[in-house]
């Protein structure tokens, strides 16, 4: 592809950060970056997360400078709450058409008091903090989401289903929310296209042996890493349904696995760092990690595993485990294969499958590229770089290519950048 | 010249006017020598905002700006730019946040105008001891040196060649390819190498914007990011040397494996048919696979992890290719049994289990297994180890392939202290930040890729190869000038006692010892402000600038009253 | 009549995490006594003994020092060099005749507005205990 025959816009989908990665780096290169983001923040999941292993570094400060900087990079256009909805073309001329929805707050008058949000009638549950707390039909997701400015749900607010309320307009001192904004369509021209959407995890409801949505006090790792967050529903407090702090927990690896047909890559990990999690909080506390294979490659996470030995942790190896009631309390009944026991927990930790998330067929179809027989996007070859696909012009990156740390998808997302910057001299 | 500083409030609609009050803290600074006007506004962060201090600059021909509004973390670039557009070093402004850390953390209105009003007139003292500074450019080349002529050096070598980027591709031994070449296959595809690498050497030798140097090695690194000066040595009969420049540097120089010599149990160099991993590839490749009597073995053991507890981590891809010799000796020995003894298996990502599932089958055995020791037992070997339940074991087998852990190469070391970068985990290159800089190093322009960094498949280590070009191709272009950062330290010459404590401390090798004079020099182009240095220096001589002892003494005066 | 010590504390804060957590503390509207000015430093690495011998002459009852959590420092290492070099500068304190406990190193990070809080309220309590700074010298430094 020719520069000079060629668009050289850059348009990234996904601002989690192999998104904010990509778009960075390009914007340092002199790209223009159209960034597409589906939610109303930026981040995707990382920033649910307290800390990241190995170096247990706090989540929040390692990205937030980032996000920061992407709303003050003049070379990047963000646009959140916006979807791809059609690309024709080829690469180095590419028509993109996005729709962009309608937030109904200003994002340039706004500057996030958050007074909206009180005199708000509506409360339901809060998708960013995994249903365990409510936000308002105004909102942001949680504290510190940047960009740090409201949207109106327009599904469950009242005024959008015919009622006559204004009691968030009437809080705001900055005439920042327009209930008259229409959503938009855009058409971009664009170079190249980086698709960064992320992934979902496994709804533990498919297995029910191990009893979530039936038994109190058995979480996701993503409820959980919601629960320990010093931003989240508890503000860091991990207690029981109950009101008071587990004394004993089992964190059950691999749940999904067999359902998805893949490991997961990073469980074994996230479930060492919960240990850290569990400990910091409530040094006595007992914890067994249930697991079949660990899974720690790399040359810094072993010597992460050794450590969290040494807090007393139990580690068994298990081929099957159910998760039952027993009185007031769970009760986790496992097999190792050798033998046939059970163990009394107050709290058990599902480490769910990482697998695509639900609109990622959809995206494959508009981009023009395959999926792979798990759902995720089909990279060109797997044994060279993975971040191209049969589509020229077209690269993924992150967890949307399969399931994989963070730095991995860091260096896939900066690696899509290196291709496109390559092709285009 | 006579100073003048234009003072403005931020109402921020009702955030700061409702719990501040503004007026008086405009009659508390109105006064304050210097201060040529104070005024109030709605939301200085907007359109208008912007617009009116910009007039207010040129109206007043005001020399320095003072906002007291929002964190400097929100709007100190807003207000910078605005200082830039009026005709204001950017520099010769303060932001005193009287919202986040003043207005919002207290109901006390009184409470809260005291700390504004205080916060207010130390920004002010402040701002009279700020100096304009300046950005800096800095020619660069835009030439990359690559060291390490396997797969990552190959593919970023390519990656990065053009008319006007040279690239210097060093290898160490007298071919290309590196360890990748003794594979017949890869998984999980099992496709063939060596045309593949066959077909990278040579378009990596065609190309004329790469120069590459076999049988040599890197013995001078010195310089900084745009602007290196390189020493190669080639091992040829005249000991030659070829010196160049480059404005960044690659480590893609591999990794070697453990050497199973250094423990006894599992018979290695001793007892017939134990062989290494990369040995069975060479086996493999050549298309016999036969004993050390020329007969094909009819059982072979597969013994993984061999030297992790040595190493202390695991080296990610050695279940995958045990896998991979399973297909190899299904392929060319029929009826063979294979067994693979392993402690946990380590098959992570969308693809491998797959392999894994599809590779099981006939006469293939996994064995969790430990305590594992190889001895002979007549002609065959015999493996003892203690199974799942710890009973004890023993299997026969022809041949033993071992699956030894990957290490950093034995001139890892050398070449960080050459290249300024250090070593990290595992004896490998440490990178600058284990999630988000896995293939920058804390020395700016130089970069990893591939197993230098940490044990990896070959899919892991071209992304990272990508990723340095897009590193590369992004900061360094050919033209574009580097713009260091402003805010660094500088040292004194007349201060300076030359005790090198500032060397000491500094994370990026910024500061260097002149040894003619004696004392300390910042080097501008690395520095990056974080003024370690000017509190570990004893005398006094370095200092921070935008944050020097008398500025912030300005704000501790106001603090204490 | 005895009026309620309000102490003067000097807040010397890293840029990058815990100047971020002390703004947080705001969004979320957290009470922070406002009797700690906070000043902005690159790096907690930044603070050395001029600054808080500095502080406590001019008549600072309490000086904080915060900076990353070890591990996260922007700059790498500065944090931990911060670390030790506080326990000189707990002596410095000392040297001046104050009670070493006046000097705090606290860790806080972007999202810890709660902590940063707690920091403070503790603090400024601890110093309230402790009464005002005798050593208020008008030296010309």
């Amino acid at each position: 592809m020719n520069e000079k025959e060629g668009y050289l816009d850059v348009l990234v989908i996904g601002a989690g950060i192999a998104g904010i990665e990509a778009s960075s780096l390009l914007s340092n290169s002199g790209r223009k970056v159209h960034l597409i983001e589906k939610t109303s923040y930026t981040g995707g999941n990382v920033i649910k997360f307290e800390e990241v292993f190995s170096n247990m570094e706090c989540s929040t400060c390692m990205v937030a400078p980032r996000q920061q900087e992407l709303l003050q990079d003049k070379n990047i256009n963000l646009l959140t709450l916006a979807e791809v909805e059609d690309v024709k073309g080829s690469f180095g001329n590419f028509t993109v058409k996005i729709r962009k929805k309608a937030r109904y707050v200003d994002l340039q008058n706004c500057i996030g008091c958050n007074a909206c949000f009180e005199p708000c009638p509506v409360s339901l549950k809060n998708e960013f903090e995994e249903g365990l707390s409510e936000r308002k039909a105004i909102y942001v997701p949680c504290a510190g989401a940047l960009p740090n400015v409201p949207m109106i749900d327009t599904e469950n607010c009242i005024r959008f289903k015919g009622k006559d309320c204004k009691a968030c307009q009437e809080a705001c001192a900055f005439e920042a929310i327009d209930f008259n904004q229409k959503d938009e369509q855009l058409e971009l021209k664009i170079g190249a296209i980086i698709a960064a959407t992320g992934s979902g995890t496994f709804d533990p409801k498919q297995t029910p042996e191990y009893g979530y949505g039936k038994i109190d006090d058995v979480y996701t790792a993503l409820e959980f890493e919601r629960l320990y967050a010093s931003n989240g529903p508890t503000e860091g407090n991990i207690n029981l349904k109950n009101g008071k702090a587990p004394k004993s927990v089992a964190i059950i690896h691999c749940i999904g696995r067999d359902q998805k047909g893949y490991c997961s890559a990073v469980c074994c990990m996230y479930s060492l760092k919960f240990n850290h999690y569990l400990k910091s909080k409530i040094p006595d506390i007992k914890i067994t990690e249930f697991y079949t294979d660990l899974c720690i490659p790399g040359k810094s996470h072993q010597k992460f595993y050794e450590k969290m030995k040494e807090t007393g942790t139990d580690l068994i190896r298990i081929q099957e485990a159910k998760v039952e009631k027993q009185g007031k309390g769970i009760t986790v009944k496992y097999d190792t294969g050798k033998k046939k026991d059970s163990l009394p927990v107050d709290m058990v930790i599902l480490a769910t499958s990482i697998e695509p998330r639900d609109d990622t067929s959809e995206l494959a179809k508009v981009l023009g590229i395959s999926l792979d027989e798990y759902g995720f996007f089909k990279e060109e070859h797997l044994e060279a770089s993975s971040v191209t696909t049969s589509k020229p012009g077209v690269f993924i990156a992150g967890c949307v290519q399969g399931p994989k740390n963070i730095q991995n998808s860091v260096s896939q997302a900066n690696a899509a950048v290196g291709k496109i910057l390559s092709l285009s001299k | 010249m006579e100073k003048k500083i234009g003072v403005y409030v931020c109402e921020c609609g009702p955030n700061i006017a409702e719990k501040v009050d503004i007026d008086k803290v405009i009659n508390a600074v109105s006064s304050i020598d210097g201060v040529a006007v104070v005024e109030k506004f709605k939301l200085l962060c907007s359109g208008d905002g912007k617009k009116f201090l910009e007039d207010e600059i040129k109206k007043h021909n005001l020399t320095h700006l003072v906002v007291a509004a929002c964190s400097p973390k929100q709007h100190e670039q807003t207000f910078m730019e605005v200082c830039e557009n009026a005709g204001i070093n950017p520099y010769l402004f303060q932001l005193a946040n009287i919202r986040e850390q003043c207005a919002w953390i207290t109901e006390d209105k009184d409470e809260a105008t005291e700390k504004a009003i205080r916060l207010t007139k130390a920004a002010i003292g402040r701002v009279r001891y700020h100096s304009s500074l300046e950005k800096k450019e800095l020619e660069c080349t835009p030439n990359v040196l690559v060291i390490g002529g396997g797969v990552a050096g190959i593919e970023t070598s390519l990656q990065l060649a053009s008319p006007d980027r040279k690239i210097y591709l060093v290898e160490k031994s007298s071919s290309l390819g590196g360890l990748v070449t003794n594979f017949e296959k890869t998984f999980p595809n099992m496709s063939l190498t060596s045309d593949v690498m066959k077909q990278k050497i040579q378009s990596v030798n065609e190309n004329e914007n790469i120069k590459v140097f076999t049988d040599a090695e890197v013995e001078e690194v010195l310089g900084f990011f745009g602007n290196f000066e390189v020493k190669v040595k080639k091992r040829d009969e005249d000991k030659s040397s070829a010196e160049f420049n480059v404005g960044a540097v690659v480590l893609a120089t591999g990794s070697t494996l453990f050497d199973p010599k250094k423990t006894s149990q599992y018979g290695y160099g001793e007892l017939d048919n134990v062989v290494t991993a990369l040995e069975f590839e060479n086996m493999n490749s050549s298309g016999k696979i036969t004993l050390k009597n020329g007969k094909k073995p009819n059982s072979v053991a597969i013994i993984h992890c061999v030297g992790r507890d040595e190493t202390g981590y695991c080296s990610e891809v050695c279940c995958m290719y045990s896998l991979k010799f399973v297909r190899y000796l299904k392929d060319k020995i029929s009826n063979v049994k294979v067994s693979n003894f392993y402690s946990d298996l380590c098959i992570p990502g969308k693809t491998y289990q797959k392999f894994y599932d599809q590779t099981k089958g006939k006469h293939v055995d996994f064995i969790r297994s430990a305590d594992l020791k190889v001895t002979k037992k007549g002609d065959k070997l015999n493996i003892e180890y203690k199974d799942e339940n710890g009973s004890k074991k023993n299997l026969g087998a022809d041949m033993a392939i071992l699956a030894p852990a990957m290490e950093p190469t034995s001139d890892a070391s050398g070449l960080a202290e050459v290249a300024s970068i250090s070593i990290g985990d595992g004896g490998f290159f440490s990178e600058e930040h284990e999630k988000l800089g896995q293939i920058s190093t804390t020395t700016e322009g130089i970069y990893i890729a591939g197993c230098a960094q940490g044990p990896k498949n070959i899919s892991e280590t071209l992304v990272q190869a990508d990723a340095v070009t897009g590193k590369i191709l992004s900061s360094l272009i050919p033209g574009k000038k580097i713009e260091p950062e402003v805010k660094i330290s500088q040292i004194s010459e007349s201060f300076c006692i030359g005790c090198k404590k500032c060397i000491n401390v500094c994370s990026y090798g910024a500061i260097t010892f002149d040894e003619a004079k004696k004392i300390s020099v910042v080097n501008e182009a690395i520095c990056r402000g974080c003024g370690n240095c000017v509190a570990a220096c004893p005398s006094g001589a370095a200092t921070l600038k935008h944050f020097t002892f008398n500025q912030i003494y300005q704000e501790l005066m106001e603090a204490v009253q | 009549m005895t009026r309620e010590f309000e102490p003067r504390i000097v807040g010397f804060l890293c840029n990058w995490c815990s100047y971020a957590g002390a703004d947080l503390a705001g969004t979320s509207k957290l009470k922070v006594p406002s009797s700690l000015t906070p000043i902005r430093v690159m790096c907690s690495s930044r603070v050395d003994s001029v600054l808080v011998t500095t502080a406590f002459l001019r008549g600072a009852d309490g000086v904080l020092v915060a900076g990353c959590h070890p591990g996260d420092c922007h700059y790498d290492k500065g944090n931990y060099y911060a670390r030790r070099r506080f326990a000189v500068l707990k002596k410095v304190v000392e040297g001046l005749g104050l009670e070493s406990d006046r000097i705090r190193l606290s860790w806080v990070s972007a999202s810890e507005g709660q902590r940063f809080a707690e920091v403070v309220n503790e603090f400024n309590e601890k110093i309230k205990k402790m009464g005002p700074n005798p050593t208020r010298v008008k030296t010309s430094l």
